[in-house]
């Protein structure tokens, strides 16, 4: 049950911050704290608390009988990173959205139920479940994009739930087929949504032939495989900085876990058939999202497309389907999601709110203007780089290793090329943004200078930039929870 | 014929008659000449008190408490606790509608109002509960000219009037297939009473009634190609009579067309015969409801293309014929119902001071001026839409469901209704944009200022709130825990005989 009040703790938050006037945004912004970080507070609970591979805080209550809909919540060492994250990003959210006045009250109800949403998914043991809470989480992210978000906001929502439903009207389909189709070890019908039932019964073969594309591309829609990504560069740069760090750390996460949990997990054969295709597809997202990233003006951008080409080494991970390439997948779902948040935030708020351009073209030598902030970001970005010692590095380590373990050499090097880009376009953006003298300055531009960072960015950036660090230091303070239950879910695999 | 037992079963419908006699009768007399405000007040607490008494009973008859006969003679009337359920929701709902009628005050034939929403209402109760192909004709016929009527009420609008003609002449032809059909029907099998129709054989004069009858039906609930007359007379109609329309209406008729294609579920060539034009005009209606709605700028005509949509998902369940499948489409047009007058009633809260016909950019930035009935709206919309945790997903997944399941083992696209599910679901990802567009208007954009005649915060009424709030708590509570309906309405449909 300790892990439900995630779930809980953030719709009342919703309800409480939506109900209060929006006028008191200074006390709202204490009370969205508070919900937030109760709401990692009992992650971290489940992550102490957890231990061995099988799922933990089993609840299973029936909840539809009439269409063998179960309430079945718990978690395991697969969901447990992801709780962390989610918890993480959410408190660091409400910090960097500090200065929110506008329909405060409204924007965190939104905000809340977005979050709700995702705990949810990730402690959903049952499909209709899981599905519930992964649609819950799409129609805040409308609300909080069209109507707090900058430039061509309402297009971006749009495009954003559009893309989602197209995406959830896959795995809605291929669901509705799983539960019919399962059968038990004497090929008795199951009928049943409930995960662990299902894990112990099998799909037929054929079936999965088909309906495990359906359920992967459906949820990977969400973590913005290509050719389905190009709703996270618009999504990403067109949200409120507290949004586009809950895109990018949390809900493009929902879509692999979703991937991970339900496509592989439930349909092995079908994964095995198609593994090659997503790992092609993977190391495309890896390589196109770097070289667009490159050439990206707008700072924002640069993000969205680096999002995009790390979320490639999660679906890489995912398609080694061997016990070390997925470790490495879980483990970069967790790094990407605090490194994304960390340069969301840096970049959405830290800089813009002091520079009011995210052109980087109009940027002038930042590095003398805003030394303390320069430096933070050129951390942040050799983290996002991948550099020994942050978690980035772990995690990609991890995948490349499992790549060589099950996948052809070409699908290896590729990602290598991504790697390689990645190093390219950090660098070469951070020299454009801090050091580039801009071409036509305005007279006295260089001696501007802005002011140092607020004490709510401060603790946001330690918090995430130190989850970075420490993950990166001792990564066994996840894998260690990670791999046991991922074994369990590989042993289900036919040889 | 035992009489008393009749007069049991019938109380609830009887007490209504009374009410609508009462409320004509006091109007006529004693209020003769009195404000109009003072009359709306009358007729339309004689007629709440009249639904109330009958809802009362009807509840006594679904506990049992009052004991009635499972059906009368020859199979007229069927009242087990699905088709009393049913009944009495649609009671209640028309319970909604009146303070909303009394709210905007069209016209100065107060009672004839009133007594026209009791009749319809009526209808409809008579309708879900009829098995006799006449008693169910005469049912729909009560409702529909009910509706025709209340459709022209407001005199000073000639769209009203050309909504009204419109739907009429519609809607007199569509009476006469249904009636050429069930008659084809009655041919054929030699039988009035649905339920003493069992195996159908497989004959073109079946296969031709059943189509009449789908014309008929169809164009009561709004299904492409039939629906022509629905966009006009949801824009022109009074807004509470549009409501009713896309309500109760759609109940009666899907309970009935749910009632009449009972026989073929056991008769699988038939079945066969008539799945491929059920299909068609589930996919028609899906195109042209969704397809039209995105261009809409006008809230009650998108609400209508939105109304065509639905109820081409609608027949996904329909096509199933299985005893799931008839409580997943009963479930579901009763969620859209709820969310379909729910939208109506805050469109007819807000709209009835503006004085003219409300575009969906007139409601920009009811978030400040009416942020509760924003909210409300919120939800019948995304009901409507089919998000979750909301009635209106549960139905959908529901209709689904039960598609999937009457044939789940595809070994290719076509087999099943894989294909008509994932169609259906691609529908529903285009309707999200217009309904996106719409909860836009009411929550994102800001208001416009200085706009003349647009939304002003206004005072709702204790009754309509009401309405308004259960509606809304209704959707919500149907989508988290919609097993208690589920099991009252278990035996609207007898279940599946196993044919080996």
């Amino acid at each position: 049950m300790t892990a439900l009040l995630t779930i809980i703790l953030s719709f009342i938050g919703a309800l409480v911050c939506g109900l209060m006037p929006s006028s008191a945004h200074r006390r709202i912004r204490w009370v969205a704290l508070a919900f937030a970080a109760a709401g990692l507070g009992v992650s971290a609970v489940c992550y102490v608390n957890y231990s061995g591979g099988e799922f933990a805080d089993l609840l299973e209550a029936e909840w539809i009988p009439s269409l063998g809909i179960d309430f079945t919540t718990g978690y395991d060492g697969i969901s447990l990173p992801l709780l962390l994250v989610t918890g993480l990003v959410a408190v660091c959210g409400v910090l960097f959205s500090w200065t929110l006045e506008s329909r405060a009250n409204q924007f965190y109800a939104f905000y809340f139920a977005l979050i709700g949403g995702v705990y949810g998914v990730f402690l959903s043991l049952d499909l209709f479940l899981l599905f519930v809470f992964y649609e819950i989480a799409v129609v805040p992210k409308y609300f909080l994009i069209a109507i707090w978000g900058g430039v061509r906001r309402q297009f971006a929502a749009m495009k954003l739930v559009l893309y989602s439903f197209g995406g959830s009207a896959l795995v809605l389909l291929g669901m509705i087929a799983v539960f019919f189709l399962a059968n038990d070890a004497s090929g008795e019908s199951l009928k049943t949504f409930s995960l662990l039932k299902l894990q112990k019964g099998q799909v037929p073969a054929e079936a999965q032939q088909w309906i495990f594309p359906m359920i992967f591309v459906g949820f990977a829609i969400m973590a913005g495989m290509w050719p389905f990504h190009t709703w996270a560069p618009t999504g990403h740069v067109a949200a409120p900085t507290a949004v586009s760090m809950l895109l990018a750390g949390v809900v493009m996460k929902l879509g692999a876990y979703g991937c991970l949990r339900v496509a592989v997990g439930l349909l092995p054969e079908g994964a095995q058939d198609w593994a090659s295709w997503v790992a092609v597809v993977a190391v495309i997202n890896i390589v196109y999202g770097a070289l667009v990233a490159l050439k990206q003006d707008d700072f924002k951008y640069v993000i969205g497309y680096s999002s995009v080409s790390h979320m490639g080494f999660v679906l890489l991970g995912i398609a080694t389907l061997n016990l070390t390439g997925m470790t490495g997948a879980v483990l970069q779902m967790f790094s990407h999601g605090v490194i994304g948040a960390l340069l969301f935030a840096l970049v959405g708020t830290v800089i813009y709110s002091r520079t009011k351009t995210r052109m980087l073209n109009e940027l002038h030598r930042l590095i003398d203007r805003m030394p303390g902030i320069a430096w933070v970001f050129i951390v942040a970005g050799l983290a996002s780089m991948g550099l020994p010692g942050f978690s980035g590095f772990v995690s990609e380590l991890y995948v490349l290793i499992g790549a060589w373990g099950s996948l052809s050499g070409w699908i290896v090097g590729g990602a290598g090329l991504g790697i390689l880009l990645t190093f390219g376009y950090t660098l070469v953006k951070i020299h454009e943004a801090f050091f580039r003298e801009r071409k036509t300055s305005a007279p006295g531009d260089a001696e501007i200078s802005y002011t140092a960072m607020t004490m709510p960015e401060k603790i946001g950036v330690a918090i995430l930039l130190g989850s970075a660090l420490l993950i990166g230091l001792c990564p066994w303070l996840l894998t260690d929870k990670i791999s046991p239950s991922l074994k369990l879910m590989l042993e289900r695999f036919p040889n | 014929m035992d009489y008393q037992q009749l007069l049991l079963a019938l109380l609830p419908d009887l007490l209504v008659v009374v009410a609508l006699f009462a409320a004509l009768g006091v109007d006529y007399s004693r209020l003769r000449g009195s404000r109009l405000a003072k009359r709306y007040q009358v007729a339309c607490q004689i007629s709440a008190a009249g639904l109330i008494a009958g809802l009362a009973v009807l509840v006594w008859q679904i506990t049992r408490t009052m004991p009635v006969m499972e059906s009368t003679a020859e199979g007229q009337l069927l009242l087990n606790t699905g088709t009393l359920t049913l009944k009495a929701l649609l009671y209640a709902m028309g319970l909604g509608v009146l303070p909303l009628a009394k709210r905007d005050q069209i016209t100065p034939q107060v009672s004839e109002y009133f007594a026209l929403l009791l009749l319809a209402t009526l209808g409809m109760g008579f309708v879900v509960t009829s098995r006799n192909l006449l008693g169910a004709f005469v049912a729909l016929e009560l409702v529909s000219l009910s509706l025709y009527a209340m459709t022209v009420l407001n005199q000073a609008s000639r769209a009203s009037a050309e909504a009204a003609l419109k739907y009429l002449t519609f809607g007199a032809v569509s009476s006469g297939f249904l009636l050429f059909g069930l008659s084809y029907l009655y041919g054929a099998t030699g039988q009035l009473d649905l339920t003493q129709m069992q195996d159908l054989q497989h004959s073109p004069i079946l296969v031709l009634a059943y189509l009449l009858i789908f014309v008929g039906l169809g164009f009561k609930l709004a299904l492409a190609p039939f629906h022509l007359w629905a966009p006009d007379v949801y824009q022109n109609a009074p807004t509470p009579v549009a409501g009713w329309i896309g309500s109760g209406s759609k109940i009666a008729a899907a309970a009935l067309l749910i009632a009449l294609l009972q026989p073929v579920s056991d008769a699988s060539k038939l079945k066969e015969a008539l799945i491929p034009a059920l299909a068609a005009l589930a996919v028609l209606s899906m195109v042209v409801g969704n397809l039209g709605a995105l261009r809409q700028t006008n809230l009650k005509r998108l609400l209508a293309y939105s109304a065509i949509a639905n109820a081409g998902y609608l027949l996904v369940g329909v096509v199933a014929f299985s005893a799931a499948g008839n409580i997943s489409v009963i479930f579901y047009i009763l969620v859209y119902s709820l969310a379909s007058l729910g939208a109506f009633g805050v469109v007819a809260v807000l709209t009835d001071k503006l004085g003219r016909d409300a575009e969906i950019s007139d409601f920009n930035g009811c978030w400040t001026k009416t942020p509760g009935l924003s909210v409300a709206f919120l939800v019948f919309v995304l009901s409507m839409a089919g998000i979750p945790p909301l009635a209106g997903f549960l139905g959908k997944f529901y209709l689904f469901y039960t598609a999937i399941e009457a044939a789940p083992e595809a070994t290719n696209w076509l087999d099943g209704f894989y294909w008509l599910v994932a169609f259906a679901l691609i529908m529903s990802v285009v309707s999200l944009y217009y309904y996106l567009r719409v909860l836009k208007a009411f929550l994102v954009t800001p208001s416009d200022e200085g706009k003349a005649a647009s939304i002003v915060p206004i005072k709702i009424g204790w009754a309509a709130g009401l309405t308004l709030s259960l509606l809304a708590i209704a959707v919500f509570a149907l989508g988290l825990w919609p097993e208690p309906l589920l099991e009252l309405l278990k035996d609207f449909s007898p279940p599946d005989q196993v044919i080996n």
